[in-house]
């Protein structure tokens, strides 16, 4: 078993770096010369060409945005799954997301005459601090909504989750409304998620967070297993409960927060990965959670590439394909939950 | 090894347990037994510290039981509970390596791994090692968790405590005999386990001293022999029973009825 899961993330890891390059060499903009001579080329003098300024600053950051957001969003979701003990709890679904996108939403519009006289990354900052404040407040929400006696009702959680999305929904209706054209754009694109705004602050920013995140996260592994015994077994095997759980909880808002503060609400990824995964290796989260990061940074990237090209000059936004491709899993999750009851 | 003084138990202004005086030595298998509603369950998730007491003290092992640390304790008591989960979707032996996880940071060792074997094949459910535990009888699973905790106090640690909630349940009447006689090896060794049980015949041919609860008191605990007298029986039970002799062992058993 041991060797069969070395070879899982090796494989994983190859198809990521075939996605990686395959990614950096399609796309609208078509190089005159090789990779490694505009990156040369650059680094002597300093100074952008079209060529460079094309693969440094916009493809390079995006194609590191994607692997970042995919990994942060498939990890978080399959500790929250494991927290609460459904496959179905997952951050766009029990409305982090969303709690998340609203005060980010919040932030740029009425913050903006603050946020000009920053610099990018306090910019930045300030904004995906909001986001996890958003989806924090939200996720504390949900989790006392839902859970009494240690237990988890699925139901309200999701229900939660809808009363939350809704909320949203409306605030970014009004948001819209009376905003501004430039805000609009900002607003607008959260509704379906795009990385087409990353640049290097942005990486740098969710590159912190996500890499200070998942090393908390990748050592619950053996709490996560134990929780399906049940609390009180877990506690008997010396795991303190309640604050792994405070943990997961604020480092999972974390993650969610500071990649839907840049790229909006790219659905299902913290759903579909997880569950893929669980086909094969059960629930044993030693082994999902490494390779939900993985697998999750694999298909938001192969997603992205796909919305770059797909109609190209233009691009199709992100959310809409993880969409597609969520929706389906999501309705066969809830069939095989139906024959469960 | 334990003590236990003046443990009290409330729930809503009723006392689930009252005034509990207890010492359990090193070595003892002792039987929890009582009509349903006595307490049995109540005093063994107090011993586990699962649920907060009212009033009393425990002292294990000469220092008070809060004072161990969270990690340090599971290598000295184990609990099986009545109620296992059903729908861990594991492998079986995921679910027995549990038991070692008080042990190792990341990557079990090879001693973890040959534990979980050596308690697999000693619940006899070392064939179910690659099945899905969601696929197993309720007895299968039950085993599954025995093995679990057994697993857990494999240790050089002398004088743990295990404390198992009617560990028996679905099993049937082989392995009820062969884990009772787990138990009784564990304690052999020093170790002392506290084990609520149902059936008094069973309690009185395994265990050392039984604890006969009544209505949150210990109405008596001592050597079987003592506590199973059949007025004492019949009154707590209110049914009547009478005592007679095993054919073939010459122990005292009971017959209800």
């Amino acid at each position: 078993m041991k060797k069969k899961i070395a070879v899982y993330k090796i494989t994983f890891f190859l198809l990521l770096i075939v996605a990686l390059v395959t990614a950096l060499y399609l796309g609208a903009y078509d190089f005159s010369q090789s990779m490694i001579e505009i990156i040369g080329t650059y680094l002597r003098t300093g100074v952008h060409t079209p060529d460079s300024y094309v693969l440094i600053e916009l493809r390079i950051p995006r194609i590191l945005m994607a692997v970042l957001t995919g990994s942060a969003l498939a990890i978080s979701g399959t500790s929250l799954q494991g927290l609460f003990k459904n496959p179905l709890a997952s951050p766009d679904l029990i409305g982090i997301t969303s709690g998340a996108v609203l005060f980010a939403a919040l932030t740029i519009v009425f913050g903006s005459t603050v946020m000009h006289l920053l610099p990018p990354f306090f910019r930045y900052a300030l904004l995906s601090i909001m986001a996890f404040l958003g989806a924090l407040l939200t996720m504390l929400f949900v989790y006392k909504m839902a859970t009494s006696n240690g237990k988890t009702h699925i139901l309200i959680l999701l229900l939660s989750g809808v009363a939350i999305t809704a909320l949203t929904g409306a605030v970014t209706g009004f948001l819209t409304y009376i905003s501004t054209e430039e805000e609009l754009r900002n607003i607008t694109f959260w509704s379906l998620g795009s990385l087409a705004g990353s640049n290097w602050w942005k990486v740098c920013l969710v590159f912190i967070v996500v890499a200070f995140g998942s090393i908390q996260l990748l050592r619950k592994g053996k709490t996560l297993n134990a929780l399906m015994l049940g609390e009180k077994e877990a506690a008997h095997l010396g795991f303190d409960i309640e604050k792994n759980k405070r943990q997961i909880i604020v480092i999972s808002s974390l993650m969610v927060g500071s990649v839907v503060a840049f790229n909006g609400t790219i659905g299902f990824i913290g759903l579909v990965i997880p569950y893929i995964l669980r086909f094969v290796f059960n629930s044993n989260y030693n082994i999902l959670l490494p390779l939900s990061m993985l697998l999750g940074a694999v298909v938001l990237l192969v997603a992205d590439t796909i919305s770059r090209l797909i109609v190209i000059p233009a691009e199709l936004p992100i959310g809409i394909l993880t969409a597609i491709m969520g929706a389906p899993i999501f309705i066969s999750i809830l069939i095989n939950y139906k024959r469960k009851l | 090894m334990l003590q236990v003084h003046d443990l009290n138990f409330k729930a809503r202004d009723r006392f689930l347990l009252k005034d509990i005086d207890l010492e359990i030595n090193p070595g003892e298998f002792i039987a929890i037994v009582g009509p349903n509603g006595a307490g049995k369950s109540t005093l063994l998730s107090c011993i586990a510290n699962e649920i907060k007491y009212s009033a009393g003290n425990f002292t294990f092992k000469h220092k008070d039981i809060k004072s161990y640390s969270k990690t340090d304790i599971p290598m000295h008591r184990a609990k099986f509970s009545q109620h296992q989960s059903h729908e861990i979707n594991l492998k079986n032996d995921e679910i027995v390596l549990m038991g070692r996880y008080p042990y190792f940071h990341n990557t079990p060792d090879n001693n973890d791994l040959e534990i979980v074997k050596l308690w697999m094949q000693k619940t006899e459910t070392h064939h179910l090692t690659d099945r899905e535990y969601e696929q197993l009888s309720g007895g299968e699973k039950q085993r599954i968790h025995i093995a679990r905790v057994f697993s857990q106090l494999e240790n050089d640690i002398e004088n743990k405590l295990l404390l198992l909630d009617e560990p028996l349940n679905n099993l049937d009447v082989a392995h009820q005999f062969k884990t009772l006689h787990l138990i009784k090896d564990f304690t052999r060794k020093q170790n002392s386990a506290l084990v609520v049980l149902h059936d008094l015949n069973i309690a009185s041919q395994f265990a050392d001293k039984l604890i006969l609860l009544n209505k949150g008191n210990i109405e008596l605990f001592d050597k079987p022999e003592i506590v199973l007298t059949k007025e004492r029986i019949s009154r707590v039970y209110q049914y009547p029973c009478s005592i007679t002799q095993h054919p073939v062992t010459q122990q005292s058993i009971i017959l209800f009825g």
